[in-house]
């Protein structure tokens, strides 16, 4: 097909919404101009009356004041604005098919359900179809009629969304469910790892893609190809056994024994009232430079051997906790003491390394600096580390552009646990990570915690797997601590209603509950920590806001006698 | 308890880069490595070897053979006073490629150090050495370059002091820009949590990984000292005859031109064949080391 050929379907037949809001917009052209042009093309309207159209999109698409933002350029948007404006240009020619390329993992989990709550509905309204390209299971069950599971270039699972969920016939389909941090389960079982990598698609493949990590591979696996075959009404699967794994998928799942607290464990990390401020330049020397409020009293104790999670959107300051904890930074105000040494997991397993320096040479630099041991004591160590890490001892002498990615983040915990430190701080240590890889890396982290004791602070807007790993939860906004407690209890019973909109927002990998609850996004953004609101930070998002929550700050105060909520109206 | 091993070594491609030897070998593989060193090695060697080799001495008058065109016994033929013209061309490669050296050594280290220095520490060290950068290079480099030769007074050091001072800058704002960024890495960060010390992260984790493009900048200066020298020999205020250079080959046949047009022309080719070749040789430095332009 031609060029002219393909742009007379784009935008009239197929409307497109990518992944990355801040690089889909061109920066230079106002929203008018992306966005009329277009319409008056395919709808053959004139200047006005497509202007008039493309404005009530915006309005449908939620962006306030639409008849002027239409004029804004990019920039001034934020990037769930941004997202908006995409899905409103997208469905503004009227487009038989929708495809969204993971249009969500670019942002929040708060505008991310915002975000789907409005492409749900206006798929609706129009009658479009969606094909929605993701790799979080929560928000294909969360929204999906249907599902196509692919693998190495091909589809190998197609079904209704419940079949697939309770049902999945195709073994990788079966690993991917079970990898993903389980919701409301009495005992932590741990996560169903999918060993190996994707195969290589520059090689021919022989026989099904997935047999080289597939626990049910049989001979026939490794000659033939699997064509997709019917398992019930709409459901596909192209795998040789009818039901995947069958018996053999729940075997591997051994329990965590819940972690033995005594009263007496030491307090490795006390935070007392601690204060973060940036402080700009100012555009006059008279003027106040503008002052980033990042951190604002916060106060945290970990003890020996727990797991401390803090969540929150980003810019709400958990970052910025984990430098000031790590002593990466000055604090403005407020006492940090850390009993013992604390080491860093980053959330970018590339830059993580010097790619000049062995693995080697990486593991064992901490011990270098510190002065640890002698030279035979620390190649010893290195090698300890590595095999605590699940690496071979081979692996010393490679390069970290020679791993993967998970090989990376184990390669950075080994370096986290060289100088045995009292506390790790994992800054998103699994958000770049792939799905099945993610599993890998949380079960590493949970048999590290119970053998050596060690305490961990675990840094995501990932709840599900905060939820999952930690003893403790904090619950971050605008650089506050808002709820703070055992993380079991406020994951089923949260107080704040911060904590309440995140959990609701967190899409849950099982279409029946997630059809079960109340849908009902947090409406709005985070405002600019430059300016706070004199009251508490959450009411101008907040559904129980009085004007006592905007005129008088809530305290952290002890709610329910075994965790901390600052809200007014805690319940 | 310990954790299965469950990372097998991956099938992907060795990043050689950091491997010297292999790096070396990727190196030469380069297509356009291998045309700059297609056209460079044999003038080096010919520079290298030609003491051995049977030619006349440069500076070897020969008052039966004055002006004569290029034939087997004078491959380039002789000047004015029968010097033997390969001969001196070779003199003068060997002056051009020690000075082209001897500049792109210089302000490699001096920008490394100071370049260094002044992006990682930033603050009143960056702005001091950010100014002095700045006011030398409003200057062109040849101009800055005559300039001092006129101060200094002609002769090799001198060339090689000028131009190397008119180059510095640019490596100083190089290395700069370079640590600017790698100051950001995580692995620094990684580096500061067990309080490693300043000049630990300089040694072990900024400059190691600056080296490459560094070189790929002195192989570009290196060629660009050379044109100067011989730009500034050509103005009389390089290397002074008898003694020859390029630059002053050049001038001492331009007069001639018309009746010996071999005198410049042939030691200008041999200019323009080194600059091709090490520019070639910048770019294959650069297309090896720069993870984007690999297919």
């Amino acid at each position: 097909m031609s060029e002219r050929q393909l742009n007379r379907i784009r935008g009239r037949e197929v409307g497109t919404i990518f992944q990355d809001p801040m690089s889909s917009l061109d920066p230079v052209m106002r929203i008018a101009d992306q966005m009329v042009p277009p319409i008056m093309r395919h709808l053959q309207m004139n200047q006005e009356t497509a202007r008039a159209e493309a404005i009530g999109w915006l309005d449908r698409v939620g962006i306030p004041d639409a008849g002027r933002r239409i004029d804004a350029y990019p920039f001034e948007m934020s990037g769930g604005m941004r997202q908006r404006v995409m899905i409103a240009m997208a469905l503004s020619c009227r487009p038989k098919l929708l495809i969204a390329d993971e249009p969500t993992t670019a942002l929040d989990v708060t505008i991310q359900a915002q975000i789907v709550e409005l492409l749900r509905e206006l798929t609706v309204e129009t009658g479009a179809a969606m094909i929605f390209i993701t790799h979080d299971l929560g928000l294909v069950a969360r929204f999906a009629h249907k599902v196509g599971v692919m693998y190495a270039g091909k589809l190998v699972e197609f079904g209704p969304v419940k079949d697939i969920f309770a049902h999945p016939c195709h073994p990788y389909t079966q690993s991917l469910l079970d990898t993903i941090p389980p919701v409301n389960q009495p005992e932590r079982r741990k996560l169903t790892q999918i060993p190996g990598f994707p195969p290589d698609m520059k090689l021919p493949l022989v026989g099904c893609a997935f047999k080289d990590r597939c626990a049910a591979a049989h001979e026939h696996c490794f000659k033939d190809t699997p064509e997709l075959s019917a398992r019930g009404p709409g459901h596909r699967a192209a795998c040789f056994l009818p039901e995947g794994l069958g018996e053999a998928r729940h075997s591997d799942a051994e329990t965590i024994p819940p972690m033995v607290r005594n009263s007496d464990d030491r307090v490795v990390v006390e935070v007392f009232n601690l204060h973060k401020h940036f402080v700009g330049r100012s555009l006059t020397p008279w003027r106040k430079p503008p002052t980033v409020r990042a951190v604002n009293g916060i106060s945290l104790n970990i003890r020996e051997g727990e797991t401390l999670g803090i969540v929150g959107e980003s810019g709400c300051g958990k970052s910025t906790v984990a430098r000031l904890l790590l002593g990466l930074d000055p604090v403005t105000s407020g006492d940090i003491y850390v009993d013992g040494m604390a080491q860093m997991v980053f959330q970018d397993p590339s830059s993580s390394f010097n790619p000049k320096m062995t693995l080697f040479d990486i593991i064992q630099e901490p011990l270098v600096v510190t002065g640890w041991g002698n030279r035979a004591a620390r190649a010893e160590r290195v090698n300890e580390l590595l095999s605590q890490v699940g690496l071979d001892e081979s692996y010393a002498q490679r390069y970290p552009s020679q791993l993967s990615g998970g090989q990376k983040q184990r390669v950075a915990i080994a370096r986290a646990l060289a100088i045995k430190p009292s506390v790790v701080v994992a800054d998103e240590p699994t958000s770049a990570l792939d799905v099945s890889v993610r599993a890998q890396i949380i079960n590493l982290m949970v048999d590290l915690k119970r053998q050596l004791r060690v305490s961990f602070v675990f840094i995501s807007h990932d709840l599900l797997t905060v939820s999952y790993i930690s003893d403790k939860i904090a619950v971050m906004y605008l650089g506050e601590v808002v709820e703070y407690g055992p993380a079991d209890e406020i994951f089923r019973h949260p107080s704040h209603p911060y904590t309440q909109a995140l959990i609701a927002a967190v899409p849950v990998p099982d279409p029946v509950a997630e059809e079960a609850r109340v849908k009902n996004p947090l409406s709005g953004e985070l405002p600019s920590p430059l300016n706070l609101p004199p009251g508490c930070a959450f009411a101008s998002r907040c559904p129980k806001a009085t004007d006592y929550c905007r005129a008088e700050k809530p305290i952290l105060q002890a709610y329910s006698g075994t965790r901390e909520a600052a809200c007014h109206y805690a319940n | 308890m310990t954790q299965e091993i469950v990372a097998l070594p991956t099938r992907r491609p060795l990043d050689v880069s950091s491997l010297p030897i292999q790096g070396l070998l990727r190196l030469v593989s380069n297509s356009r490595v291998q045309l700059a060193l297609a056209i460079l090695m044999p003038i080096i060697f010919l520079t290298i070897f030609r003491s051995v080799l049977p030619l006349p001495g440069p500076l070897d008058t020969n008052l039966r053979a004055m002006m004569q065109p290029p034939s087997i016994e004078h491959l380039f033929g002789t000047d004015r006073m029968g010097r033997d013209l390969l001969s001196r061309t070779l003199a003068g490669v060997q002056i051009s490629m020690f000075v082209g050296f001897a500049v792109a050594m210089l302000a490699l280290a001096v920008g490394l150090v100071m370049g260094t220095l002044s992006g990682f520490f930033g603050g009143v060290v960056d702005r001091v050495t950010m100014a002095i950068t700045d006011i030398f290079l409003a200057f062109p480099s040849l101009l800055l370059a005559i300039g001092l030769v006129s101060v200094m007074g002609t002769g090799m050091l001198p060339v090689v002091l000028a131009i190397s001072l008119s180059d510095v800058p640019r490596f100083i704002r190089l290395q700069r820009s370079l640590v600017l960024t790698l100051r950001t890495r995580a692995y620094i960060d990684a580096a500061r949590t067990v309080k490693a010390s300043q000049f630990w992260l300089m040694t072990r984790h900024i400059v190691p990984n600056t080296i490459a493009p560094l070189l790929v900048a002195a192989s570009i200066a290196a060629a660009n000292a050379i044109l100067v020298e011989a730009g500034l020999s050509f103005l009389g205020l390089g290397i002074m005859p008898p003694e020859p250079s390029l630059g002053n080959l050049i001038r001492d046949g331009q007069s001639y031109l018309e009746q010996a047009w071999w005198i410049s022309t042939l030691p200008g080719v041999v200019i323009l064949l080194i600059a091709i070749g090490l520019h070639f040789l910048s770019d294959g430095i650069r297309q090896v080391l720069d993870p984007r332009s690999r297919k």
